[in-house]
């Protein structure tokens, strides 16, 4: 990838693999889902997921999985919000880079 | 190192935080190793960087402060590496001309560390250079020593023989001609003890100067036990 992914996109990434699954997900496939779209190392999630739970944009509850505790990781309606405003702003960045790249006048 | 190894070591590094805030960590990770497979351990220490990178994001991210990754490990140095070069504008055209030779990725690239480790060679290289030269030196003096004191034996002998020759001819004045007779006579017996005791020096210090430096070219190839 030559464009870099910066923190708000790094959230927003992350907040909408985790929206994807109702029931929450967890730490591992979380890194994996988002490693399919960009190349981040294994190590960087864990400060991004524990900020967004700090930010009151996920949620964090333990469920029995395999006979030991694994924890999962659900976004709050906070984190819904931030998401939809990350979006919305998405949306209005690649309308306006599109633009400029396929030659017309930024709407 | 394996998953509990890593685990103790993330644990200790972040004794400084708050008892939840290390919790939270080590059990994310340890979550992690977990949902990855044994199987996966030593591929996911790999990829998951020193127990040291891992506290130190934890860390840098607790306190509000920048992480710079680039300070942790080869791998991260050459993720930060790509990333720094195509953000910036001015050193726009050598990370393309970077991106073109190894092939799209600048991010964890084989070209590009093999490379760094033979620009990083080429760098030592005058020292690795002098160092080579050094001991070259050292052992052709050793060599040489030896050898000098055989030359010097028989130099020794010779000049016996020619002082017993200039004895001879001084034979005119037959106290002096004796005098020197016997002393030609005394260096030739003194030279040749010399020569055949530093041969025989030769004989045992050569072979095993030779074994001494076999081993050690050898040690770094095959480590100390051969």
């Amino acid at each position: 990838m030559v464009f870099n992914t910066g923190a708000a996109l790094l959230d927003a990434i992350v907040l909408a693999v985790v929206s994807m699954e109702d029931e929450g997900t967890y730490g591992y496939k979380i890194t994996q889902d988002v490693r399919k779209v960009i190349d981040v190392s294994e190590s960087t999630l864990y400060p991004v997921l524990r900020r967004l739970q700090k930010d009151d944009c996920l949620e964090v509850y333990d469920r029995q999985f395999d006979g030991r505790n694994r924890r999962y990781y659900k976004v709050t309606a906070r984190g819904m919000a931030q998401l939809n405003l990350y979006k919305s702003e998405w949306k209005a960045y690649t309308r306006k880079i599109n633009a400029i790249f396929e030659g017309g006048v930024p709407a | 190192m394996n998953r509990e190894e890593y685990l103790a070591e993330l644990e200790r590094l972040l004794l400084e935080l708050p008892e939840e805030e290390r919790q939270a960590a080590v059990q994310y990770y340890a979550d992690y190793f977990e949902d990855s497979g044994a199987a996966n351990e030593a591929e996911v220490i790999r990829e998951l960087g020193s127990p040291l990178k891992a506290a130190e994001s934890i860390k840098a991210d607790y306190y509000g402060r920048e992480f710079n990754e680039a300070e942790y490990e080869e791998k991260d140095y050459m993720e930060k590496y790509g990333q720094k070069s195509s953000e910036n504008r001015t050193d726009q055209e050598s990370a393309q001309d970077r991106e073109q030779k190894t092939g799209k990725s600048p991010w964890t690239n084989r070209g590009l560390k093999i490379l760094l480790i033979a620009l990083i060679a080429i760098a030592a290289w005058p020292v690795s250079l002098t160092v080579a030269c050094v001991a070259l030196g050292l052992a052709a003096a050793a060599v040489g020593i030896f050898a000098a004191l055989v030359i010097a034996s028989v130099a020794v002998t010779v000049g016996g023989i020619f002082v017993v020759a200039a004895g001879v001819a001084l034979l005119v004045i037959p106290p002096g001609g004796l005098i020197v007779i016997g002393t030609g006579i005394l260096l030739f017996t003194l030279g040749l003890i010399a020569a055949a005791g530093s041969v025989k020096l030769c004989i045992l210090v050569y072979p095993a100067m030779l074994r001494g430096f076999v081993n050690l070219c050898r040690r770094p190839l095959y480590g100390k036990a051969v």
